[in-house]
């Protein structure tokens, strides 16, 4: 457990949006112990070779939500545009880093209460502008294009809980390095293929080309998913800390998914059911499509403030996902349905 | 100063509960002044100068933040809570909190995937909010807050050649340069109050001036300051980096006409509001007792009661010089 957090702080608290992505590096690195890893760009692939030409390819996502600079104004407050789904209801005083030609601090203007009308509508972000506190001379420091991200560094809350930005979906990348570290050394019925794929914010662009190299014969992707809360009720979502969530969708694998769920129930492993109607806003949507099919399943873990840099995951539940995929893949994974 | 002004607005205060911010004024005026606390907890002090005054003179400078106190536990081991003194909605939701000094925490927001139409562009209400410290239930909640704990939203202290980001800049930027100014040695007498409770309503000053029943004032606070992007003019109000802020008159307070011309033409660096908004100490001191000619000095400060209150360094220097001035101008009857 300890291991498993310490492999997703280090994830959190690196920078994983477009161009320099540092969660794509310390992936590779920390892959790179267990498997041959090449680069795609941002997104990381490695294999380890099992006893059968059978590939199952294991995806989660190494991007996070952010924002990129569209303008620098004589002042220097900065003008931003979303890169991936971000409420701008909690841009206001919210601190953030600009990735110029340095890393510089910088913090969402807030208006104040004299000149709001106090019922206000958050659907513009080029409103909410950028302070960077170095007024004008942050020209000198940022570039149009340059990436925005969240700040803060990840932290321990009490029963077993952590909080943190970019757990989506780097708690789903976590569990898959810890699985790589159990399955090193054994004998693997089949090739077993990370694939830490960029871009799912922006529409799960390396999903595609990470599933066109490996060409795998089945994927399971990972993700994470919303998990209940005071404001999300039971229809909404699952519950923290009762599991990994199985997904349940006509685009996914039915039989993979049944033995999925088989494998969690035979090894009593803590799960529950996500029914989705069709598309699963994962990249499972692009994977089962990719070149002639792939047979596609879902795993999540369950997430609370999704896409805020205080979203919030229990580690038992990534320990759940991580059983569920150990012994999933030594009992043969989809080779046999 | 500024190492001084870390280490106040690092400390978690919320009205009601400045403890942790009084022990740090005390242990750094402990020698410099005489002081006591009072029955509500207002730090009084009398600080000895070289020659005697001809006015009595109060510097005040309040010790309280804003925050959150503890109201309620939901059966998913949430918290629910009140705010204390006034947070925009805003600024609360998807932030880090800190309750009672130590226990971390976040306030959660329902993600923007689940919202549709006009609900996706506006803010929960205050009610709505909830705090989640990771707790599996109420039980497991209670085990580790009570009712009426308090929080504070956290944001960094960032500090650059010119500016400094931190909570709390409201008004530990008064307590560091009223502890700077007791700290040396003064030419005249002066009293002087770091009170408690004003954003909950003046509430220290008001005591605190009956008990130093002083007959002018200088209260030194920090100020919302608009110069941001898509802001103009007098919505301004005030700006950053043009010195600390002296004003004819806020919704508390009409200050002493005097006190103000002879500030503005003191020639150190100073601006106006140009706006009459805001309040402090000076509405509770100016009404007290027959009445206390009183001045504010403010450090001008972006968002302003968020956890990312955003001010110049140049301006809190400011701040120190203009109450330096003031002082002996006023002590040595030179001011009228």
């Amino acid at each position: 457990m300890t291991e498993l957090k310490s492999i997703l702080f280090e994830l959190s608290a690196a920078d994983g949006a477009a161009y320099v992505n540092n969660a794509a590096k310390t992936a590779e690195r920390m892959l790179g112990a267990f498997a041959d890893v090449e680069r795609n760009g941002n997104t990381v692939i490695g294999k380890m070779v099992g006893e059968s030409d059978y590939t199952i390819m294991l995806d989660a996502h190494i991007d996070e939500v952010s924002f990129v600079v569209t303008d620098v104004d004589d002042e220097g407050f900065i003008t931003v545009q979303k890169a991936g789904g971000v409420d701008l209801r909690i841009l206001p005083a919210q601190i953030v880093t600009v990735q110029g030609k340095e890393d510089i601090p910088a913090v969402f203007c807030s208006t104040p209460p004299h000149l709001s009308s106090g019922d206000t509508e958050y659907n513009d972000i080029s409103k909410i502008k950028l302070d960077t506190m170095l007024g004008e001379k942050s020209k000198d420091i940022v570039s149009l294009g340059d990436v925005v991200t969240w700040r803060n560094k990840p932290i321990e809350l009490v029963s077993n809980r952590v909080t943190g930005k970019a757990f989506d979906d780097r708690a789903a990348v976590a569990c898959l390095l810890f699985l790589a570290k159990r399955l090193s050394g054994k004998k693997l019925p089949m090739n077993v293929v990370f694939a830490f794929s960029d871009q799912e914010e922006l529409g799960m662009r390396g999903a595609r080309t990470a599933s066109y190299t490996v060409t795998p014969d089945e994927a399971i992707a990972l993700d994470v998913s919303f998990a209940t809360a005071p404001d999300v009720s039971a229809t909404e979502g699952g519950e923290l800390s009762k599991g990994a969530m199985i997904g349940i969708s006509p685009i996914l694998d039915k039989f993979l998914t049944e033995k999925l769920i088989a494998v969690a129930k035979e090894n009593n492993i803590p799960f529950q059911s996500e029914v989705m109607g069709g598309n699963t806003g994962t990249n499972a949507d692009v994977i089962s499509v990719n070149k002639s099919g792939v047979k596609t399943g879902l795993i999540s873990i369950p997430l609370r403030n999704m896409h805020t840099p205080v979203e919030v995951i229990d580690l038992d539940d990534m320990v759940s996902v991580c059983d569920i995929l150990e012994k999933y893949i030594l009992s043969g994974g989809g080779m046999d349905v | 100063m500024f190492e001084l002004l870390k280490k106040l607005c690092l400390a978690d205060a919320t009205s009601g509960d400045e403890t942790a911010v009084r022990d740090i004024i005390i242990s750094e005026i402990d020698g410099f002044c005489d002081w006591k606390i009072d029955n509500c907890g207002n730090i009084l002090v009398e600080k000895k100068g070289k020659k005697r005054s001809v006015k009595r003179l109060m510097l005040d400078a309040h010790t309280d933040e804003v925050g959150l106190i503890i109201s309620g536990v939901t059966a998913e081991g949430c918290l629910k809570f009140k705010t204390v003194g006034g947070i925009d909605t805003a600024v609360m939701a998807g932030r880090r909190v800190r309750i009672n000094g130590k226990l971390p925490g976040v306030i959660g927001i329902k993600p923007i995937h689940l919202l549709k139409g006009d609900d996706a562009k506006k803010l929960p209400k205050e009610d709505a909010l909830y705090i989640d410290i990771g707790a599996a239930d109420k039980d497991d909640a209670l085990k580790y807050v009570s009712l009426g704990d308090r929080a504070v939203i956290l944001g960094e202290w960032i500090e650059n050649e010119e500016k400094i980001l931190s909570k709390a800049l409201d008004d530990r930027v008064g307590c560091a340069v009223l502890i700077k100014l007791l700290r040396e040695a003064s030419e005249y007498d002066f009293c002087a109050s770091f009170s408690w409770g004003e954003e909950v309503g003046l509430r220290g000053a008001k005591t605190a001036a009956f008990a130093l029943n002083p007959q002018s004032a200088i209260v030194l606070e920090g100020t919302t300051a608009a110069d941001i992007a898509s802001v103009s003019g007098a919505e301004r109000v005030c700006e950053l980096s043009k010195g600390v802020v002296v004003s004819f008159m806020d919704r508390s307070t009409v200050y002493d006409r005097e006190y103000y011309n002879r500030a503005l033409s003191s020639g150190l660096l100073c601006q106006t509001k140009t706006a009459v908004s805001g309040g402090n100490d000076s509405g509770a001191i100016h009404l007290c007792r027959e009445g206390v000619r009183t001045i504010a000095l403010s450090a001008p400060c972006r968002y302003i009661h968020s956890a990312s209150s955003v001010v110049d360094k140049r301006d809190i220097t400011a701040m120190y010089d203009m109450a330096k001035y003031m002082i002996n101008g006023i002590c040595s009857g030179e001011i009228k």
